[in-house]
């Protein structure tokens, strides 16, 4: 697994956060702006350059974000995951949360386009009848695609090591109680993504009344228009010309649907992040209790 | 030669006929004689006189020469033109006509031009070739002057009959003219040229003036007589107007009556002198002339003119000096006051020569004042612009004259004063009654204290020019002081309030060291409080502000005065830190609601008088009044404007020069600044002891508001900043101490606000700095430990007081104090457990995780709604149930709505 997402040798991403990822990868905030991402493609180019300078066989599959909170979720990735996915098919996108893995958990999750999503992407078309057709919802944006973690035997010597050496303290982290600041922020990140929403669902509102508006318009000048032929015609007038309706009403520009769609899939993250911790925090207290209850 | 001797003569018997014009002198007439005839003085004495009527007359000549020129050409529109300007100069002069009479050079164009322009009426095909412009003017003109040589009927016939006397008397002017080559003499061999070419063009004319003059010289009487005589009677003839001129120069001086008999015999001899002088002048002249007559003739006038004034004669020699004659003098000097062309410097020197005549001659007292007057007038009269300030000199002057003008006041208490007595009812020397003379002092101490803030206003405050002229504000207050005591005496109310006002005005501002310094330190040992009390000869300024103010509050009747000195006062109470009579003092005068009605100087002192107050109120430890005084000022941002303290840059574009004007007068003078930076410190500290712990409180409140919005600005420029280095200016260290403080970190809140810098940057400008220093330490701590309890207690089941009181260092019972007034004001839900000296935490206020879930409930709330929306558009008609389900979700928020939504945590603590 480790090597289809990372390269074809047995090189470069032996461990999840070691060399091969940092050079390939992009860091945290891939989303920067056009300079920065140039400085990246550069930085990419000058690792292939150097890889096959070394005879190493090579062939980037992907690329990893690093972020925090599960907040990935974003136009860019979106971008990004689509120029690679459609250049090589294989493409994955590894997400990293080094504040969640500093907390004792390796987070480390990959994802991939769905097909369908591919397709509406390759259409460029976000409108929502598109949307409609291609009948997308923010459940089938991403497909996470499971990670195998493969190390060399040099490597899993040395954490065996590592493992023996660390102090008591170290792993017991997991059980750390002190969790209500990541449940905090998660709340915070959570609300502004809803208040983002509920903007977009308010643009979204004034689109279709605007349309419905305008269809109205366009029906009652139809209207007319053929009554006043019906007069003409029952003078003996010729008709008047028939006009191009699409310039006298120009139909309002629709919201582009994606950023909704993303906002949601986001959402989704965010609150099966807080399920997942509320869980996890809540088998811990429960621990918690029955040991002190022992205790006492 | 003889010719001028002769006519000089004929002149003289001439003269004894009409009257004195011997004694008279034209301008610059002896220029080569006048600095030997220091003595002799009734030449120049005329030629003072002359200058306002000179003036007048020269305006005449010149329209008069126009007139002609535009005659010769036949254009009649010009001379309409003229003839208007014309009428409208003599109305000018119609007080100066009225005492020497009509002049004859007047009458003349009067008569010449009705003359002419009968024969342009006449002169029917001349009329047919004219265009159509002059043939119209021509009948107005024609019209114009029949009706306004009526009124000149007698004079006109009188000089018609008699044309050759004007023309005599131009002859006998036109040799004294051009022995003394003043400006006139060109005219005047233009003249004696002109008759004998008349048809000379008179542009060109001008030009040979000087040879032709000298031609003049040599010329034979009798063919000399015979021009003029032509030259008068043909009325078209270009000679005219000089002649005119001549006759200006002549009758001018016709209705003088000879002073005395010495006057006359002093002219003849003169004329005597004159004559024989001319003699060496001529051979000089004429190599001279040959090369450049005009050019050097110009410039000699030139220098004549400076001369003249250096040298001011005032009266002949041997007249006796008598109050009618000063006065007269007096009047004639000041007839050319504010008139173009008077040299505002001489005129100065004039009246101090006839103070010095007038005590020589034991004049009185009366005369001199009106001449001191008159003097200190001129003197502020020498800046003909008001925007320019007086010279260093100048100024000197000014004070000296205006404290010896009160010597004599005092001395003198049967002198009256006063704007109200008139010319007329004057008395000047009548020693039996009381000495009336019209003139006001107050105006003139008004006037020099504003040219002193001129003077103030265009000196770089950072020289040491300013230092040396605010060297003489103890002089303005001393000449204040001194007019006070004289109004005090003699003045109406009205006067005294003015007064008083001046006198408020050059005190309110003056921090009073010595009262401040008695305060201190009470009276001790006998020796000491003696020679305190020499130093404290002078009354205390807060009595004199007292008394001066509370005079103006009972009997001012002007709105302006009292509220300038309402104003006055509040400052100074504030300046000394009597923060409850200036509040008070504040609160009842009600300026605050009508201030804006107010002209601007008026509110610039009411913006510096708050300003003063919230100052007085954060050295009280008054944060809360302190930051509303100063809130007004502090958040426009124009800090500097509103206390006239700078002008914008940026508001350049805005206004034009007029306002900027405007503006730059009234700046305030540096020395009565206010520190703009001790004044934005005040503010930002007082923001900060207000502001953090309320942020604490309101954490999580989303419909919080700012108290201070420049605060928060401040704030955030401070977290803008990529790397924070140690605060270095006092900005940045109060954005510091913020930070800290809102940790509750109150000791390195305490370092940032109070250290070298600071220190010497704001706190030390204070007159008690260390009082200051000690009140702000201990506010430090209160608002700390507010902030330290909004911030941390949902951390805490319960809190010993004791240890707060070591973590903020307070007492016990201040600690007990803070914390009761939170759980009384419901900002801290604790309950106080007396007998463990613990503050038990209720903890019925929502952690940080239900606030924010709380608040997440809110949006989704909205959220759904939104949502709904849409789906109701799409359904139509459909949404009525939905609708249902939306009161539903209204009430739910209510409901969780209810535990309020003060958060006490920060995520930052963690």
């Amino acid at each position: 697994m480790a090597s289809r997402k990372e390269g074809t040798g047995s090189t470069a991403t032996s461990s999840s956060s070691t060399a091969g990822a940092a050079g390939k990868g992009k860091g945290k905030g891939g989303s920067g702006d056009s300079a920065v991402k140039q400085v990246q493609i550069d930085g990419l180019m000058e690792m292939m350059r150097s890889l096959r300078h070394v005879n190493i066989d090579h062939l980037h599959v992907g690329w990893y974000q690093s972020t925090y909170y599960g907040s990935f979720v974003t136009r860019a990735l979106l971008d990004s995951q689509f120029s690679y996915q459609h250049a090589i098919e294989e493409s994955v996108v590894l997400i990293y949360d080094p504040i969640k893995t500093a907390q004792g958990s390796l987070s480390l999750k990959a994802y991939r386009l769905t097909p369908k999503l591919m397709e509406v992407c390759k259409e460029k078309d976000f409108s929502p009848e598109a949307l409609k057709k291609a009948n997308i919802t923010f459940e089938y944006m991403f497909e996470e695609v499971p990670i195998v973690i493969k190390n060399s035997h040099l490597i899993n010597v040395l954490m065996w090591e590592l493992e023996k050496k660390s102090a008591v303290a170290d792993k017991h982290e997991l059980l750390s109680l002190a969790s209500s600041n990541h449940l905090g922020k998660n709340l915070q990140l959570l609300m502004d993504r809803v208040d983002e929403m509920s903007q977009d669902i308010v643009k979204y509102n004034t689109y279709m009344r605007n349309t419905s508006k305008q269809q109205q318009q366009k029906h009652q000048y139809q209207q007319r228009r053929q009554q006043e032929n019906m007069q003409r015609q029952s003078r003996g007038e010729p008709p008047l010309p028939e006009e191009d309706l699409s310039k006298l009403f120009k139909p309002p520009q629709p919201p582009a649907r994606m950023d909704s769609l993303l906002i949601a899939g986001q959402i989704n993250t965010y609150c099966q992040n807080i399920k997942e911790f509320t869980a996890q925090n809540l088998g811990k207290l429960f621990m918690a209790q029955a040991l002190q209850e022992y205790n006492n | 030669m003889s010719r001028f001797f002769t006519t000089g003569s004929d002149s003289e018997s001439e003269s004894s006929l009409s009257g004195e014009e011997l004694v008279t002198k034209p301008v610059g007439g002896n220029y080569g004689k006048q600095p030997l005839l220091l003595s002799e003085d009734e030449e120049d004495t005329k030629r003072v006189v002359r200058s306002a009527k000179d003036k007048r007359f020269e305006e005449l000549t010149n329209l008069i020469r126009t007139i002609r020129n535009a005659m010769k050409i036949r254009d009649v529109t010009k001379c309409l033109e003229e003839f208007e300007l014309l009428g409208k100069a003599y109305g000018k002069a119609k007080s100066i006509v009225d005492k020497e009479g009509v002049p004859r050079f007047y009458i003349r164009i009067l008569a010449d031009l009705e003359d002419y322009l009968n024969e342009l009426w006449e002169d029917k095909e001349g009329k047919k070739k004219m265009n159509k412009n002059n043939a119209k003017a021509l009948s107005t003109l024609r019209q114009k002057i029949r009706k306004y040589n009526r009124d000149f009927e007698s004079h006109i016939t009188s000089y018609k009959q008699n044309p050759e006397q004007s023309a005599d008397e131009d002859a006998e002017k036109n040799e004294e003219d051009s022995e003394d080559e003043d400006e006139d003499e060109d005219g005047v061999s233009a003249a004696t040229f002109l008759k004998k070419k008349s048809e000379a063009p008179s542009g060109e004319s001008r030009k040979f003036l000087k040879k032709m003059d000298d031609e003049d010289e040599d010329s034979e009487d009798s063919e000399d007589d015979e021009d003029w005589d032509t030259g008068s009677t043909s009325s078209d003839s270009d000679s005219e107007e000089e002649e005119g001129k001549q006759t200006a120069l002549a009758s001018r001086f016709l209705k003088k009556a000879p002073t005395t008999d010495e006057d006359k015999k002093a002219a003849e001899k003169k004329r005597e002198d004159k004559a024989k002088k001319k003699h060496d002048r001529k051979s000089k002249r004429l190599d001279e002339e040959e090369e450049d007559n005009e050019g050097g003739e110009w410039e000699r006038v030139r220098g004549g003119v400076p001369l003249v004034k250096e040298k001011p004669k005032m009266f002949a020699k041997g007249t006796e000096i008598t109050h009618a004659v000063v006065i007269k003098k007096l009047n004639e000097i000041l007839q050319a006051r504010g008139k173009k062309g008077t040299d505002r410097a001489a005129q100065i020197e004039l009246l101090q020569l006839l103070v010095q005549i007038a005590a020589e001659n034991n004049l009185g007292e009366g005369v001199i004042v009106k001449i001191k007057f008159n003097i200190i007038a001129s003197l502020y009269d020498y800046n003909p612009n008001l925007a320019t300030y007086m010279k260093p000199e100048m100024w000197g002057k000014c004070l000296d004259c205006i404290n010896e003008l009160m010597d004599i006041l005092f001395a003198n208490p049967n002198i009256f004063v006063g704007e109200n007595i008139l010319e007329e009812s004057e008395n000047l020397h009548n020693a039996d009654q009381p000495l009336r003379v019209r003139g006001c002092i107050l105006t003139l101490v008004e006037r020099m204290d504003e040219e002193f803030t001129k003077i103030m206003q265009n000196t770089d405050p950072h020289s040491q020019e300013y230092v040396e002229h605010l060297k003489d504000e103890a002089q303005v207050c001393a000449i204040i002081e001194r007019v006070q005591r004289y109004l005090e005496e003699k003045g109406t109310t009205e006067e005294v309030c003015r007064i008083y006002l001046l006198r408020i005005l050059h005190t309110y501002y003056k921090f009073d060291y010595k009262a401040h310094q008695r305060q201190l330190t009470p009276p001790e040992g006998s020796s000491k409080s003696e020679q305190d009390q020499a130093e404290n000869e002078g009354e205390d300024s807060a009595v004199l502000m007292e008394r001066l103010c509370k005079y103006i509050y009972a009997k001012d009747r002007t709105d302006r005065i009292r509220t300038c000195a309402i104003l006055c006062h509040i400052y100074h109470h504030a300046l000394h830190s009597r923060w409850y009579q200036a509040r008070d003092l504040m609160l009842m005068s009600h300026l605050q609601d009508n201030i804006q009605h107010a002209d601007p100087p008026v509110q610039i002192l009411y913006n510096r008088t708050m300003v003063q107050l919230g100052i007085c109120a954060f050295r009280q430890g008054l944060t809360k009044d302190a930051h509303n005084a100063l809130l007004d000022i502090q958040s426009s941002g124009r800090a500097k404007e509103l206390l006239g303290q700078g002008l914008l840059l940026r508001s350049l574009q805005e206004r034009n020069q007029e306002q900027e004007k405007v503006e730059r007068r009234r700046q305030v003078p540096f020395h009565l600044h206010i520190n703009l930076e001790l004044l934005e410190c005040v503010y930002l500290v007082s923001a900060m002891l207000l502001e953090i712990p309320y942020m604490a409180a309101h954490e999580s409140d989303a419909r919080r508001r700012m108290i201070s919005k420049q605060f928060h600005h401040q704030l955030r420029v401070g977290e803008r900043q990529p790397l924070l280095g140690p605060p270095e200016s006092m900005r940045e260290h109060v954005v510091a101490a913020s930070k800290a403080m809102k940790m509750g970190d109150w000791k390195t809140c305490h370092s940032f606000i109070i250290n070298e810098k600071m220190n010497g940057k704001v706190w030390d400008l204070f007159p008690e700095a260390d009082k200051v220093r000690t009140m702000l330490v201990r506010k430090i701590q209160e608002e700390s430990l507010r902030t330290y309890l909004f911030t941390y207690s949902s951390v805490y089941d319960s809190i010993s007081m004791e240890t707060l009181s070591d973590m903020f260092e307070l007492d016990l019972p201040t600690v007990h104090s803070i914390i009761s007034k939170m759980i009384i004001n419901e900002e801290l839900m604790a309950s106080l457990d007396q007998p463990t000296q613990t503050v038990v935490m209720h903890r019925t206020e929502p952690t940080a995780q239900q606030n924010l879930a709380l608040q997440l409930a809110e949006k989704l709330g909205s959220l759904v709604e939104n949502n709904e929306r849409v789906f109701d558009h799409k359904q139509g008609t459909y949404g009525g149930y939905f609708r249902d389900q939306k009161d539903g979700y209204r009430k739910n928020e209510g409901y969780m709505r209810r535990g309020g939504y003060r958060q006490q945590q920060s995520q930052t603590a963690y």
